[in-house]
């Protein structure tokens, strides 16, 4: 417990590492996310065959081997990129992978009638999608994607294997210090402690996606009845 | 930087012995992983009381916590109680505890659509508990489980290369190790995602056809 509170500035900073990275990931799998999850609903069959490829490319690769490849392979063409980078990138390419399917389930779990209505009145495509489409897209896509954050949030921890200073990382270097400094093992403490913060940030943030499920389900309840069952996209675990 | 297929040729038996620690703790683990779903979700099923607090927790606690995390505290943090486990037999067991937390949930899930109506109406037609479990309730739970089981397992065998971490020398570690050694940087990597998927894609092939058969009955 001393250990604990004596190291509490770099745990806390270890904690604002992991969270930065998870945002940052997060932010950049919902940008590529929503651009090939809206391309794969569009009526062309090479467009969906590629964004298939790209998303299963990058869900059935380990991403340990994804955020090693990016760290690994970009240096040999001359792109120098930092851990925090390197560790973005890869999980970026796992999210946005996972992220494309939500989107996409999202979109067709918009009922076909109002695709057809909203045609028939004479909207152009884009505003199909941005007035219509979207909105009722977004109800079933908000709860995965807290999902996925969460899902961010534990596989940051792999930026410890590439050298990001994580909050993982910090536990990691805790353990060591004191081995080597006060001559004892605190291993057993101080990886549950780890486990003990990553559970309690982590559960929050999955309160808060069922929170979230079930306020916009009891919304669409009222909305559309007769609404098809939304096909859930299965999220590949990290 | 040309593409070198005889370095490649060169590592196969490396590369091999590293893919068969990788398919030995997978299979281990998805085993062992189904057993602990079975047990977790028939506790919670029947309504074991205290039991079942426990198995809610548990799934609750490894669904929230990073595998690595869980990882590094089975192997280094629990010789501090007096449980040393060798390298492979950490892997085996904290893939098997966070794989079975999702076993659990997607068994339990498989066994509640069994809806309580049919059992009823099974007793009254004078089956016995375990020819009503073996002739209604686990083929349709089975049906209903087994694809989110499947997926748990694959996620199992992409996982087992966290395994790496603490040094256990399957697929990933050794190719990480030859890349430090030789840096051919580019083979070896794409050796080992076409392996991985290899290993995936094949799984999935056998995952959909297994779906395929058992919705036999359903398909018109």
């Amino acid at each position: 417990m001393d250990l604990l509170i004596k190291n509490l500035p770099f745990i806390l900073q270890g904690i604002a590492m992991t969270l930065s990275l998870a945002l940052a990931t997060l932010f950049f799998s919902t940008l590529i996310a929503f651009v090939l999850g809206t391309l794969a609903t569009l009526r062309f069959a090479w467009l969906r065959i590629a964004v298939k490829v790209y998303v299963e490319l990058f869900r059935d690769i380990p991403l340990i081997v994804n955020i090693f490849f990016v760290f690994f392979v970009a240096p040999l063409f001359g792109l120098e990129l930092s851990p925090f980078a390197a560790v973005t990138v890869g999980l970026s390419l796992w999210g946005s992978a996972n992220g494309t399917e939500i989107v996409r389930a999202g979109f067709n779990a918009v009922p076909r009638h109002q695709w057809q209505s909203a045609a028939a009145l004479g909207l152009k495509g884009w505003e199909v999608y941005l007035f219509i489409a979207g909105p009722q897209a977004l109800r079933s896509i908000l709860p995965p994607f807290v999902g996925l954050l969460t899902l961010l949030v534990q596989a940051t921890s792999l930026g410890a294997l590439v050298g990001v200073t994580e909050f993982f990382k910090v536990g990691q270097i805790i353990v060591e210090r004191t081995t080597m400094m006060e001559g004892w093992n605190p291993a057993f403490t101080v990886y549950g402690a780890v486990l003990l913060i990553y559970f309690v940030i982590c559960s929050t943030l999955s309160w808060f996606g069922r929170w979230l499920e079930r306020r916009l389900k009891a919304d669409r309840s009222r909305v559309a009845p007769g609404t098809p069952v939304v096909e859930q996209p299965v999220t590949q675990l990290p | 930087m040309e593409f070198d297929l005889a370095y490649l040729a060169a590592q196969r038996p490396a590369l091999m012995r590293g893919l068969w620690l990788t398919i030995q703790v997978s299979a281990l683990s998805i085993g062992l992983s189904i057993a602990v779903g079975l047990c977790g979700a028939a506790i919670r099923v029947l309504q074991v009381p205290v039991l079942d607090k426990i198995v809610v927790a548990y799934v609750e606690f490894i669904r929230n916590t990073p595998l690595l995390a869980q990882l590094f505290f089975i192997f280094y943090g629990l010789p501090g109680l007096g449980l040393k486990l060798s390298l492979f037999w950490s892997g085996v067991l904290s893939l098997t505890l966070w794989a079975g937390a999702y076993q659990i949930e997607n068994i339990r899930g498989g066994l509640e659509t069994v809806g309580k109506g049919l059992r009823e109406a099974a007793f009254s037609l004078g089956l016995s508990p375990w020819r009503f479990f073996r002739l209604i309730a686990a083929p349709m739970a089975v049906r209903v489980g087994l694809p989110s089981m499947l997926n748990t397992s694959i996620s199992l065998l992409k996982n087992s290369s966290y395994l790496q971490a603490i040094g256990l020398a399957e697929l990933t570690f050794v190719a990480i190790d030859r890349i430090s050694m030789d840096f051919r940087t580019v083979e070896m990597f794409a050796a080992i995602c076409v392996i991985y998927l290899a290993l995936v894609l094949t799984l999935s092939f056998f995952a959909s056809r297994l779906e395929y058969r058992l919705n036999t009955p359903f398909r018109t």
